[in-house]
């Protein structure tokens, strides 16, 4: 840093901060040894005189580096926003007096936390600049959407008609997709009550008349380098031919395949040609063109049609899908109608177990269903038995408690979708630890679609040519609050890719996925970050001399923003991170920060506070806090006004991800007692909002254990904890165990 | 097989949801039903059906002809109306157990020795004879419709109140020889005649409702 | 509150719960001029009154940190609570909206300190606990409200309680003298995010819902697992506080009925799985869940869920709606009538609590629409090119899950921008 440091450091004696702490004590430490320019005290600092107060001195030159010694950094951020300087909080209300008894016997100890609170922002501020956009920002709001079906026609066009032109690569010679296949659609519209129009035959129109929109047909993505605000595409037409484009985001709107009914010999199908999936009944009715659909086997009419739910779906067996699909119950109403609606004669059965029409149109097409004579059965089919006149499908009526049978001339099975996401590129690992987990039992049920696996994107990533996958090979992001969330930045995924859906939910999904790419686009124009630290201008950088290739992080990254040069140095992607740190918790020598957190601004901060002696019975406990989870915990607590120990020093992370071991070796050598690393839930249902930093930690610090044994330490003395935002009681509990744990097995040996 | 029996098994041929719609009265809600259920469970005496009204609904879809139509289920309904309040498909239940039991009764399906359809028979025919109830004879006839035995022993068990019902002029013993009528009994007469016929004029052409 | 800016390129989102939040963020972080009017006194709706979140039970205060971090940070949102929008004038890229603002008593100086809280005497029914308790006339909503500034209750203005309170803040956080105030405000396009709200279970005549005291809302329990609600997290009987062991689920309490809400209300049934995994939580093994319903609704990967709670000994499922809820006055337990329709089995089962599983009625007032649009029989605001630059979010629009409304509101977002870029001829 080219400028001066000058720090200032502003204490707020309000909220009965000055009544409890000495607050010229605190003034002396921030200049002593601080370090500090100059500190102030204000008795409402963030009342508009204190806030004026402050500006003034950065107006004035007089401040690039403050200290507010206040309440938490996570109230009254909207007085403490001062642009362009680096601001450090030290948390005096929720973090100091809240959290203890206002005794005299606790005064001194009180006092101590808040002094050290003092030290550790006033070297945190040190260490720390503000941050500013890098040049790798630039704005293109050009965006490439994968997949020409109803969800990529729909993102495409309403990304257009905000201002952000569309390229739109479609492996087939048509737009469309799977909705182009269908005769009708489940209405979208009130009253809910007829097969719609699918309006695939508009959409197309409309984006053949939307001059933002470019097609490519019989196209793939050749390959996808870059980052967000500057990805190059290749595309490959079928000819041969490659094209290169450059885009701001991706939308994957790759779609799903139908389930294979090949897989369901119990219900003959494939023994006979009257035994049909929903999208081969599609294709009839389609080839029927408005006459009646015709017995498959012998053209003969049809007057009893039954639909079999749940085909190959819901259910454990090989082969099968464990998951609903979605869309199947109001799709076999649907079809159901076009028998109906054409002849009142024709017998239509429905055999489900639970009839899934959700929401405000659900129920009134299935109703719509039952008025036109639709009948529907509670029951699940066994076997379909082909026969020269008509089939016969057995099942048990769940509600008469019986086995029977009903005859069918045409039987359609209401089999599921399949998502079309590529190849996940943590497969293998997957797999590695399902085994390890319990053999085969761990991933039963669980088929994913292994079917011709061809990646969609051909990412020129370090990690894997395409968007990670959840489960049952779905692309969802797992984070109900953040549906969009994939593990790759500027890449949104939507349709039937990330989850299974009908069409009215594939097009809401594909105008959301647009919103998100442009919100991609135009942040990545500003270098800033995307979600979840929306707005934040910091990115890595590393010190080249001191990294030893190790590519650690550059595998550790969740969100695959690091790839390798070619002597296999790091190269950091900014608008492909999410500035989580995790690479800095990952680097064994350090050398990745961001301008403002780094190894230094947490380090400074765990070896500046005041150590006692051991004989001073005053023991320090390090907590190194999730600043998402946890540490608003703890923040409540003090609002709640429940107590924990004195002794404790808390530093909110980025993400426990981002904790680099050598701060707790550090923390350990330099006296400190005890450490707790408080992150989020990991494992499948993970709340970590950077996917994998709750579990990485918890990794690193299993082998912690050793370095405590070398150091003749108990490892008790370390503890890692998955910590949710409402152990507002918990969190306080824990840190209170530790101080139990330190005074039965004694204060730690290296105090100076 | 009565006659009409017949002819509705050929008209509907294994169908017997459409043959309820047709032929039953408010018969084409049963489609609606969707199993809830609570139409069972709101039935005061719900414990006493074979079949509570959701089953017969699933029976009927399922094309029990028989097993429904010779169903005591829907005889013991006593139109509370406990279900149709309750029904989520606001279904005519009640209607439709009377429409149901009608109609086994029009196809002489219907069970000969359940209380209600006997109650209701011996109501009928007393009641068309003069166009008003004679509610002596019909006490009577309903005491002895299970023999003479009970008979007997009915109306002794009943006569304390017979006789307080004669003290009090609630009751005349006059009712046994003739009884009151309407004014015009020919006229009655030739109404109940009319309506006979245009419901079996009804019945012939079909094509929905009752 | 009156220094707002808004042009007709600004976004006006109604309605502060997750939805509108969704909305409005995304707008806002795009560049837009965002201007978020919000009923309540927070932001954050009835997410912040959920314990967790289904499927993965995680919960609902964590993404809105996030989310709440997000609009600290943001320079295009404004917030404004306490507010109501009562009419919306003009056409399509220029509305003006009028919108009435509550006094709140306190203002921006407020530190969240708490003092008037402590000076204050009187008492309240608790809203944010569905009136389980009570609060303090001076009262922070809930630990996380944001903004971070306390409330005066309307009903101590001129009480000496208010003197009190005034007395107690230091910082001159407390006005007295605030007046409900009328502000126009420009707009290019509106999100309308009202949300929903839980059907009014006593109009449920059969479950006695106001007359037994062991029978509550599903969203009644949401609050009694959180360790500040009503029973400060423990899981009792309304009517003893006696530990609810024994507890049943009544599905479809007031959804998929014509004499309630004619709609499936789609969160009930995965509501419910979420909800007996709390008993099993609390109870363990002791933990008994019976879930009377007609078709359980868990679609897509929610199916994944639904199979572990099914995998559950000590969870049954009984296909019925219950007919009615009787109290056995002896013991207080909520005995339920019903047909097991799977074979026709008669039950009366006692439990320790029943939980009605209320359906989702909109917070779209048909009648009184500031504005004309199109609005179904359900009570939803169905998509329409006549409601011109006035879009639905979330669950004004279908009953719809959090997961599903974030979605929907992602995708209101973009329906604005594309108004307001047109406004302002940048939509290319």
């Amino acid at each position: 840093m080219a400028d001066e440091m000058k720090m200032g450091t502003y204490i707020c004696t309000g909220c009965g901060i000055g009544d409890r702490l000495d607050a010229s004590q605190m003034e002396m430490i921030a200049t002593r040894e601080g370090k500090a320019t100059y500190a102030k005290t204000h008795d409402f600092l963030c009342s508009q005189a204190g806030v004026d107060m402050i500006q003034a001195d950065i107006d004035a030159g007089e401040v690039s580096n403050a200290v507010i010694a206040a309440c938490s950094r996570r109230a009254k951020n909207e007085a403490f926003n001062f642009q362009d300087i680096a601001v450090s909080r030290a948390n005096l209300r929720e973090g100091v007096i809240w959290v203890r008894p206002d005794t005299d016997e606790a005064r001194e100890t009180t006092q101590e936390m808040a002094d050290d609170y003092i030290r550790m922002a006033c070297f945190e501020a040190k260490h720390m600049h503000a941050p500013k956009p890098s040049d790798e920002q630039s704005l293109n709001k050009h965006l490439l959407v994968v997949g020409g079906g109803i969800t990529g026609m729909t993102a495409a066009l309403e990304a257009a008609k905000a201002g952000y032109p569309a390229t739109i690569v479609e492996k087939t010679g048509q737009l469309g997709g799977m909705a182009g296949r269908l005769a009708k659609k489940i209405p979208t519209r009130s009253p809910y009550a007829n097969p719609a129009e699918t309006e695939v035959a508009d959409l197309i129109a409309e984006i053949e008349a939307n001059s933002n929109v470019t097609v490519c047909l019989n196209s793939t993505v050749a390959k996808t380098e870059g980052a967000p605000g500057r990805f190059d595409v290749e595309i490959a037409t079928e000819s041969g031919s490659t094209s290169t484009i450059q885009v701001g985001a991706v939308i994957q709107a790759s779609g799903f395949k139908p389930y294979d009914a090949n897989q369901l010999p119990e219900f003959a199908y494939g023994k006979t040609p009257d035994v049909v999936t929903q999208a081969e009944l599609e294709d009839l009715v389609k080839a029927a063109n408005g006459d009646a659909v015709k017995r498959p086997s012998d053209g003969k009419e049809i007057s009893e049609v039954v639909f079999v739910q749940c085909a190959g779906q819901r259910s454990d067996k090989e082969g099968h899908l464990s998951y609903c699909s979605g869309f199947c119950c109001n799709a076999s109403i649907k079809q159901a109608m076009y028998f109906k609606d054409a002849n009142a004669g024709i017998d239509t059965t429905v055999i489900f177990t639970d009839l899934r029409t959700p929401g405000s149109g659900g129920e009134d097409f299935y109703r719509s269903g039952q008025q036109k004579g639709v009948v529907f059965t509670k029951g699940v089919v066994s076997e379909v038995e082909p026969g020269s006149d008509g089939h016969t499908v057995k099942f048990k009526d769940l509600i008469l408690d019986e086995d029977t049978a009903i005859q069918a001339d045409l039987v359609v099975l209401a089999t599921g979708m399949l998502p079309n996401s590529g190849v996940d590129p943590y497969a293998a690992e997957k797999a590695a630890a399902a085994e390890e987990e319990e053999g085969e039992e761990a991933d039963k049920g669980d088929v994913v679609a292994t079917v011709d696996v061809e990646s969609i994107l051909n990412l020129d990533y370090r990690q894997g040519s395409d968007v990670p996958q959840l489960v049952h090979g779905f692309t969802d992001s797992h984070f109900i609050c953040f549906p969009y969330e994939t593990r790759r930045t500027g890449i949104y995924t939507a349709g039937p890719v990330r989850r299974p859906m009908d069409i009215a939910q594939a097009r809401e999904d594909a105008t959301g996925a647009a919103m998100k790419a442009i919100h991609a686009v135009e942040n990545a124009g500003k270098g800033r970050a995307a979600h979840p630290r929306s707005g934040d201008l910091s990115y890595p950088t590393f010190r080249k001399e001191g990294c030893t290739q190790c590519k650690r992080c550059t595998v550790e990254c969740p969100f695959g923003a690091i790839n390798e040069d070619e002597e296999r140095y790091p190269t950091f992607n900014e608008s492909r991170c999410r500035r989580c740190g995790t690479c800095m918790g990952a680097c064994p020598v350090r050398v990745i920060s961001f301008e403002n957190y780094s190894v230094d601004t947490v380090g400074a901060q765990i070896k500046n506070v005041d150590m006692p002696d051991e004989f001073d019975e005053k023991p320090r406990i390090l907590v190194l806090a999730c600043e998402n989870d946890a540490y608003p915990a703890l923040d409540m607590a003090g609002q709640n006004h429940i107590e924990y120990s004195a002794f404790v020093r808390v530093i909110p992370v980025r993400c426990l991800g981002s904790v680099n071991t050598i701060w707790v070796t550090d923390a350990l050598n330099s006296g400190y007692d005890g450490v707790i690393l408080m992150g989020c839930q990991k494992g499948d249902d993970y709340q970590c909002h950077f996917v994998k930093g709750s579990e990485l930690a918890h990794t690193r610090m299993s082998k912690i254990d050793d370095t405590l044994q070398q150091l003749n330490l108990e490892t008790e003395r370390v503890m890692t904890y998955e910590v949710a935002i409402t152990d507002v009681q918990r969190a306080p509990k824990l840190i209170n165990e530790m101080a139990e744990t330190i005074e039965k097995i004694g204060m730690s040996p290296f105090k100076f | 097989m009565s006659d009409m029996n017949v002819a509705m098994v050929e008209r509907y041929r294994n169908n017997f949801l459409k043959e309820v719609e047709h032929n039953v009265e408010e018969g084409d809600w049963v489609k609606m039903c969707m199993q809830c259920g609570v139409c069972s469970g709101s039935c005061p005496l719900g414990p006493y059906w074979d079949h509570p009204p959701q089953e017969l609904f699933m029976m009927i879809r399922a094309g029990k002809r028989e097993e429904v139509l010779t169903s005591t289920s829907m005889w013991m309904c006593t139109s509370c109306y406990n279900c149709i309040v309750r029904c989520p498909r606001e279904l005519p239940i009640t209607h439709i157990m009377h429409g149901l039991a009608h109609y086994a009764k029009r196809l002489g399906l219907a069970p000969k020795e359940q209380p209600t359809f006997k109650f209701s028979q011996h109501f009928w025919n007393n009641l068309v004879k003069k166009g008003r109830v004679n509610e002596l004879k019909l006490g009577l006839s309903l005491y002895f419709m299970n023999g003479l035995v009970e008979g007997i022993k009915t109306s002794l068990n009943m006569a304390g109140i017979g006789l307080g019902m004669l003290k009090t002029k609630r009751m005349s013993p006059m009712e046994m020889i003739g009884g009151h009528s309407v004014k015009d009994t020919k006229g009655f007469h030739a109404m109940l005649k009319k309506a006979e016929e245009i419901e079996a004029a009804r019945v012939e052409k079909y094509g929905k409702g009752s | 509150m009156t220094d707002i800016v808004a042009t007709n390129q600004t976004i006006l989102v109604v309605g502060g719960g997750i939805s509108g939040i969704t909305a409005a963020l995304e707008a806002a972080e795009t560049g837009k001029d965002v201007v978020l009017v919000e009923k309540r006194p927070f932001i954050g709706g009835r997410i912040t009154q959920l314990y967790k979140y289904f499927p993965k039970l995680c919960f609902p205060t964590c993404g809105l940190e996030i989310n709440q971090r997000r609009m600290k940070a943001n320079a295009n949102l404004s917030i404004v609570t306490m507010a109501e929008v009562t009419d919306i004038a003009g056409s399509t890229g220029d509305y003006t909206a009028i919108i009435k603002i509550s006094p709140r008593y306190v203002n921006e100086n407020c530190t969240g300190c708490g003092a008037c809280a402590d000076a204050v005497e009187a008492e309240f029914d608790n809203e944010f606990n569905y009136d389980m308790d009570k609060r303090k006339g001076a009262y922070l909503p809930y630990n996380m409200a944001h903004p971070q500034r306390y409330v005066l209750d309307p009903r101590v203005i001129g009480t000496a309680d208010a003197d009190k309170a005034k007395e107690a803040c230091k910082y001159g956080a407390i006005d007295l003298d605030m007046q409900e105030e009328t502000i126009e405000l420009k707009a290019g396009a509106v999100v309308w995010a009202t949300g929903w709200r839980p059907y009014d279970a006593g109009k449920i005549q059969p479950y006695g819902y106001d007359r037994i005291d062991n029978v509550i809302t599903s969203v009644e329990l949401e609050r009694m697992m959180d360790p500040f609600g009503p029973t400060g997290g423990k899981l009792v009987r309304p009517s003893d506080g006696k530990e609810a062991k024994n507890v049943a689920f009544i599905q479809c309490a007031g959804s998929r009925d014509r004499n309630h809400l004619r709609h499936c209300s789609r969160i009930c049934c995965m509501a419910s799985l979420k909800q007996s995994t709390y008993i099993r939580e609390k109870y363990s093994d002791d933990g008994q869940v019976t879930i009377y319903y007609i078709d359980i609704r868990a679609i897509d990967r929610f199916e994944d869920f639904y199979k572990k709670v099914q995998d559950d000994p000590k969870v049954k499922f009984v296909k019925s709606k219950v007919a009615k809820i009787e109290e056995d006055k002896a013991s207080g337990n909520p005995v339920c009538h019903g047909v097991d329709t799977e074979g026709y089995n008669r039950y009366a089962e006692a439990h320790d609590l029943v939980v009605l599983a209320v359906g989702m009625e909109p917070s779209v007032d048909k009648d009184n629409f500031p504005v004309d649009i199109v609005i179904n029989q359900d009570g939803f605001i169905e998509p329409d090119d006549a409601n011109g630059g006035i879009f639905a979010a979330g669950s004004a629009s279908d009953a719809l899950d959090v997961n599903r409304a974030v979605q929907h509101a992602t995708a209101s977002a973009l329906r604005a921008i594309q108004i307001v870029n047109r406004v302002a001829g940048t939509e290319g």
